[in-house]
C-alpha cells in the first residue's frame, strides 16, 4: 500500500513549549492562576490550585491515540494499551494498585480518543504522594503476563459490544473509512471488530507500543486542587525524574487532498430514526491559526440550538427530531459536520436542501453578526460553568493540552473563540464548505423510527 | 429528560476504562419499612428473619409544601436551582403511562407565556444558562444553572417554565415524538443495558405502578392529549409535593423570591398514589428477543432494606465490596472481567441506580418507596451467558457464607470514607442529598454514612449482609438474540463449560468447577420470552 508520511512530531515541536517553569496567571478565559514545570526529561508538569479542601485531581496525558496505530491490523491498540495500563509492575504487581487506590478512595479511570489517552484519578489529597509513586511507577515499569494481556482484550471485546447496538458506533466506522483513505483517522478509537478480536496475538506489539509512546516527552501531568505544590513537586522529581525514555519520530500517513464529493449508506437492520449528515474535510487545531475557534463558532451558528436550521427544521416544520454540529479539536486535519436524526425518511431531501441553502448564504457573505457574539457569550459563560470541580478542571485543562500540546491551550484557545469575526466565518465556509471537499452518509434504517 | 442548553467541553469519542455512561432511568424513593431501632444496645445478633413475602409500602417523609434547603456557597460564581417535585411515573394514569415525563419536558422545553420555544433558547444560549428536567418513578426534578451575571433574568426564565407554561401544540407534537422515538428506538433498539434494566424493573414490579418505563409505554404516548398534559400539570406540579434546592452565591432576597413565585404553583393536587405491597416473588425470568451480538444481564429482588434501616449501610460496603459501579475493585469486576474477561465489566447495587452522567455516582432524588437489590453483568458473548449469570452468583452466594475477609472489608471501608466525598463535590449533588434526606428521614445522610462506615467491623457487615441478601429471592432479566434457546437453558440447566484462550491460575479453574453447574434460582414455569419490538407496547 502505497503511503505517504508526515513527521508526527513536527506537530508537538510547532507550538511552543514552555520555559523550564513558569507561572502563568489567571485570565478571563482559565480563571486560575497555573504552575508549569519542564523536568529534564521532558515531562511537563502542570498545577493548579483549587479550592477542592482535602481533594486532588491528578491527571496524566499522553499524546498517543487511535491516531498513532500506523500499522495494519492494530486498530484500538491505543485504546487496548490505556486497559493494560492497570495491570501492575514489578513494584505493584496487578491488584496493588487496586490497594492503593481503595485505601484512600479514589475514583481511578482512564479514556482514549483519537488523539490522546488521559489518566484521571480523583480523591484525597492525603493520598497524593503514594499516588505519585504509583503512578509514576507504571509508567516507567509497566509489566504483564501474556495470559493478563490476552484476558483483557476480551474486556474490550465486551466494551465494542456494550456499544454495538447503537448506530453511532457504525456511523463513526464509516464516516472515517469513506473520508481518510490513508490518515489514520480513518479508524475509529476501539478499532475494528475483526482487530480487536486478533488483539490476544500482539502481545510482542505491545510491548513496542509502551517504549514507543509511554515517554517522559510526551507525557504531561497535571493536578488540581488542595495540595502542596513543594511536596509534590519534590515527589514528582524523585518518582518520575528517572524516567528516561525518548519518542521515536514515528510517522503518520497524511491524507491525500479530497477532489470530489464523496457518499456513503448505511442500511441499519433495526430500528432507529434515519439519519443524513454533512462532513467537509478541515484543517488541524493549532494554536497559531484561528481554524478551531471558527470551527468551534460555526457549529453552533450553522445547527446550534438557535441557529435559523434549528428553529426550521426541528422546531417548526420537525423535519428532524435533533440537528448538531459536529466538531472537536483535533491534531492534525479532521472534520468539521452537519448531522440531522431526521424524523422520518421522507424528509432526507428537504433536509439536505436545506442544510444546503444556509451554507451557500454564509458562503456567498451574509452573516448574522448578533448570533456570533451570542456564540461567543455561550462558549465564555460555558467554560465558566464546566470548572465546578477539581476534576472537571482538570480533564478540560488535559483534554486541550493534550491536544495542543500546551498547557496553556485551554485558555489561548477560547482567548481565540472569543476573537472570531463574522467575517472569519465566511472565509472558512468559502474554503472548506465545499461541495468537492464533503462527504454525505445517509442512514436508513429497516423500520424508520415512529414507523414501527 | 434531557438538558437543555449546556454548553463545555465534548469530550468526544473517548473511551473509558470502567464503561462511559449508559444512562437509564427509572428510580423514586423507598421507604424504611424495617425498625428504626437505632443498634443502640448492640442487641445479640438478631439472625436472618424469615424472608418476607412482600414489601410494603411504608411512606416516605412529607417535607412541608415549598421547603426550602439552602447550601450557600458565596465564593461559586454560579446559582444552582434544584426544584423537586415529590411525583414520577407512579402518577402516570393507567393508559396514559409517560405521561408525567412527557409533561416535564413540555414545561422544559416548549416555552413560556411570553417566550415561544425558540426564544426560550435564544434567551438562554448567551448565558449558557441550563434548564433541565428529569422524571423518575416517584420524582421529578427541574434544575437550572446559570452565572450570577444573570440570576435575574434567568430567574425570570425559570419561575416561568413552571408558572407561565405556554403548552403549544406544535412542542407538544414534536416531545411526544420524540419520547416515542425513545422508546420505540432508544430503549428497544439501540441500548441492550437500559433494556435489560428496564425489563428487570418490569419483572420485579410486575402490576405495580413502577413497572413501565418512566418515558412511557407506546400506546400510553400515543393516547395522551395536550389536554391530559395541561391537567396533569396543574395536578402534579404543586406546592405540597416541592421542595427548592438553592445552592450558590444565594442570599435572603432570592430566597424569599423563589419561594414567593413559587406559592403561585397550586397548593394541592391529585390524591397521593398508594404503592402496592410487592410480592417479593423470586426464581423469574424475562429473556427479551432481539437482533444484538452479545446477552445483556440484570438481575435483582425487592427487599424491605432502604435507607434509614440500620442495615443499610453494612449492606451498601458489602455490595460497594462486590461490586462497586464502574470502579476496578469488586469482585465481581475482578473475578469475571479481570480474570476470566467474560465482558466490560460487573457490578452490584443496595438500592436503584442510576448513573448520574459524566460521573460513576448514583443520581440523586431518585428515591423510592419500595427498593430493590440488583447485580448487573455488562454484555458478554451469548456462549457465555448462562456462565457469566452463573459466576455472580456464585460470587455472591461467596459472600453470604463465607463473608468478607478482614483485610478487604478494611480496603472497603477506606475506599468509601474516601469515595463517599466525591459524590457531594457539586452544588446540584449536595442539594440532591440534602433533599433526598428529607423524604427518607436520614439527616446528613453522606456523614452518617460514614460515621456507620467508622464503627463497622467484618463481623457486623458479614451479620448484616446474612439477614439481607437473598441469592435465592433473585429475578432475571436477559437481552439476547436466541431467546427461545436461552431461555431452554434456563430451564434445563444444562452445565455451562467456559474455555480460554489464556491459560488461568488452578484456583479460578476450581471455582469454575463449581460455577459452570451452580444451580440458577429460576424456575421453569417461570420463564418467559418477549420480543423487543412488543416491549412497553402498552
Amino acid at each position: 500500500m502505497q503511503r505517504r508520511f508526515i513527521p508526527l512530531l513536527l506537530l508537538l515541536l510547532g507550538v511552543a513549549l514552555p520555559a523550564a517553569a513558569a507561572e502563568l496567571a489567571a485570565s478571563p478565559f482559565f480563571p486560575y492562576p497555573m504552575k508549569v514545570d519542564r523536568l529534564p526529561n521532558g515531562l511537563t508538569v502542570v498545577r493548579v490550585p483549587f479550592n477542592s479542601p482535602g481533594l486532588i485531581a491528578y491527571q496524566t496525558v499522553v499524546r498517543v491515540g487511535s491516531r498513532n496505530e500506523v500499522e495494519a491490523g492494530k486498530t484500538g491498540f491505543a485504546h487496548f494499551f490505556e486497559h493494560m495500563m492497570f495491570k501492575g509492575t514489578k513494584n505493584f504487581p496487578e491488584g496493588e494498585r487496586e490497594k492503593v487506590i481503595s485505601t484512600y478512595g479514589f475514583d481511578d479511570n482512564a479514556f482514549t480518543s483519537d488523539d490522546l489517552t488521559v489518566y484521571h484519578s480523583y480523591g484525597p489529597t492525603a493520598g497524593l504522594e503514594k499516588l505519585v509513586e504509583i503512578e509514576a511507577d507504571r509508567f516507567r515499569n509497566l509489566e504483564y503476563s501474556e495470559p493478563s494481556f490476552q484476558t483483557e482484550a476480551l474486556a474490550v471485546l465486551g466494551e465494542y459490544h456494550k456499544s454495538a447496538a447503537q448506530p453511532y458506533l457504525k456511523i463513526e466506522e464509516e464516516l472515517g473509512r469513506t473520508i481518510f483513505t490513508k490518515h489514520t483517522y480513518g479508524h475509529t478509537t476501539i478499532g475494528h471488530y475483526a482487530d480487536i478480536k486478533a488483539m490476544p496475538q500482539a502481545y510482542q506489539y505491545s510491548r513496542t507500543f509502551f517504549e514507543r509512546w509511554y515517554t517522559p516527552d510526551n507525557v504531561i501531568l497535571v493536578v488540581v486542587g488542595d495540595f502542596n505544590d513543594d511536596t509534590l513537586m519534590q515527589a514528582v522529581r524523585k518518582h518520575y525524574g528517572p524516567w528516561d525514555r525518548k519518542s521515536p519520530t514515528i510517522t503518520v500517513p497524511a491524507e491525500p487532498p479530497q477532489t470530489k464529493e464523496r457518499s456513503v449508506h448505511i442500511d441499519w437492520p433495526q430500528s432507529t430514526q434515519p439519519r443524513h449528515i454533512f462532513a467537509w474535510r478541515t484543517p488541524a487545531s493549532r494554536l497559531d491559526t484561528a481554524n478551531a475557534a471558527i470551527q468551534t463558532v460555526l457549529a453552533d451558528y450553522l445547527v446550534g440550538p438557535t441557529s435559523p436550521l434549528y428553529k426550521e427544521l426541528v422546531l417548526d416544520k420537525q423535519l428532524a427530531q435533533e440537528l448538531y454540529g459536529d466538531f472537536s479539536i483535533h491534531r492534525d486535519p479532521h472534520l468539521f459536520g452537519l448531522v440531522a436524526v431526521l424524523q422520518e425518511e421522507g424528509n432526507r431531501a428537504a433536509v439536505r436542501d436545506a442544510f444546503n441553502a444556509a451554507v451557500r448564504e454564509l458562503a456567498t457573505g451574509k452573516v448574522d453578526a448578533s448570533r456570533v457574539e451570542a456564540i461567543k457569550s455561550n462558549t465564555r459563560y460555558g467554560l465558566l460553568m464546566g470548572m465546578e470541580t477539581a476534576k472537571s478542571v482538570a480533564t478540560q485543562l488535559s483534554y486541550f493540552a493534550g491536544i495542543f500540546g500546551t498547557p496553556d491551550a485551554l485558555a489561548v484557545h477560547y482567548q481565540k473563540v472569543s476573537e472570531v469575526k463574522p467575517g472569519d466565518l465566511i472565509t472558512f465556509a468559502k474554503k472548506y464548505l465545499t461541495a468537492a471537499n464533503r462527504t454525505q452518509l445517509t442512514l436508513t434504517p429497516k423500520k424508520a423510527g415512529g414507523q414501527n | 429528560m434531557r438538558p437543555l442548553v449546556s454548553r463545555s467541553l465534548a469530550l468526544c469519542a473517548a473511551l473509558c476504562l470502567g464503561g462511559c455512561a449508559t444512562t437509564s432511568q427509572t428510580a423514586p424513593a423507598p421507604e424504611a419499612p424495617p425498625p428504626q431501632a437505632e443498634q443502640a444496645q448492640a442487641p445479640a445478633e438478631p439472625q436472618a428473619p424469615a424472608a418476607p413475602t412482600s414489601v410494603p409500602a411504608a411512606p416516605l417523609e412529607r417535607p412541608e409544601p415549598l421547603r426550602l434547603v439552602v447550601q450557600a456557597n458565596p465564593a461559586s460564581p454560579i446559582v444552582s436551582f434544584r426544584l423537586v417535585f415529590h411525583t414520577g411515573s407512579v402518577d402516570d394514569p393507567k393508559g396514559k403511562e409517560g405521561l408525567t415525563s412527557l409533561t416535564a419536558d413540555l414545561l422544559a422545553e416548549g416555552g413560556t407565556q411570553s417566550l415561544t420555544s425558540a426564544q426560550l433558547l435564544e434567551a438562554l444560549f448567551p448565558m449558557a444558562a441550563e434548564l433541565s428536567s428529569s422524571t423518575d418513578k416517584e420524582f421529578t426534578v427541574f434544575a437550572g444553572r446559570v452565572h450570577k451575571d444573570h440570576l435575574p433574568r434567568f430567574l425570570d426564565i425559570f419561575t416561568d417554565v413552571l408558572l407561565e407554561p405556554r403548552f403549544s401544540p406544535q412542542e407538544f407534537e414534536r416531545l411526544r415524538a420524540r419520547a416515542l422515538s425513545d422508546v420505540r428506538n432508544g430503549l428497544r433498539s439501540e441500548n441492550d443495558e437500559l433494556l435489560g434494566k428496564v425489563a428487570l424493573d418490569a419483572l420485579l414490579y410486575q402490576g405495580h405502578p413502577y413497572a413501565h418505563f418512566v418515558g412511557g409505554t407506546e400506546k400510553g404516548l400515543e393516547s395522551i392529549t395536550l389536554e391530559d398534559v395541561k391537567a396533569h400539570a396543574a395536578r402534579v406540579f404543586t406546592q405540597d409535593r416541592l421542595v427548592i434546592g438553592l445552592a450558590g452565591p444565594v442570599d435572603e432576597a432570592l430566597q424569599k423570591t423563589v419561594v414567593s413565585r413559587l406559592s403561585e404553583l397550586p397548593a394541592s393536587g391529585a390524591p397521593r398514589v398508594e404503592l402496592p405491597p410487592v410480592p417479593t416473588t423470586g426464581g423469574r425470568a424475562l429473556v427479551v428477543q432481539k437482533p444484538t451480538l452479545s446477552t445483556a444481564v440484570s438481575m435483582g429482588y425487592v427487599t424491605p432494606l432502604r435507607r434509614g434501616d440500620p442495615d443499610f449501610f453494612p449492606v451498601s460496603l458489602a455490595l460497594s465490596y462486590l461490586g462497586e459501579h464502574r470502579q476496578s475493585s469488586g469482585v465481581l469486576f475482578n473475578e469475571l472481567r479481570e480474570k476470566r474477561g467474560l465482558n466490560y465489566g460487573d457490578y452490584a447495587y443496595a438500592e436503584h441506580f442510576i448513573e448520574q452522567p459524566g460521573t460513576t455516582y448514583n443520581r440523586t432524588n431518585i428515591a423510592r418507596t419500595q427498593q430493590h437489590i440488583s447485580v448487573w453483568i455488562r454484555p458478554v458473548v451469548p456462549a457465555n451467558g448462562v456462565f457469566a449469570t452463573r459466576g455472580a452468583l456464585y460470587f455472591l452466594d461467596r459472600l453470604v457464607k463465607q463473608g468478607i475477609p478482614q483485610e478487604k472489608f478494611e480496603l472497603s471501608r477506606g475506599f468509601l470514607l474516601g469515595y463517599t466525598r466525591l459524590w457531594e463535590q457539586t452544588d446540584q449533588r449536595r442539594l440532591g442529598y440534602a433533599i433526598d434526606s428529607l423524604f427518607y428521614g436520614t439527616p446528613g445522610f453522606l456523614e452518617e454514612y460514614r460515621a456507620a462506615l467508622a464503627k463497622m467491623t467484618p463481623e457486623s457487615v458479614n451479620a448484616a449482609v446474612r439477614r439481607q441478601l437473598r441469592p435465592e429471592a433473585l429475578n432475571f432479566a436477559f437481552v439476547t438474540q436466541d431467546a427461545q434457546e436461552f431461555a431452554k437453558n434456563l430451564e434445563e440447566q444444562p452445565p455451562s463449560p467456559i474455555t480460554y484462550a489464556s491459560a488461568k491460575a488452578p484456583a479460578l479453574l476450581e471455582d469454575d468447577k463449581a460455577i459452570i453447574t451452580w444451580p440458577l434460582p429460576i424456575r421453569a414455569d417461570a420463564i418467559q420470552v418477549v420480543p423487543a419490538q412488543s416491549f412497553m407496547e402498552k
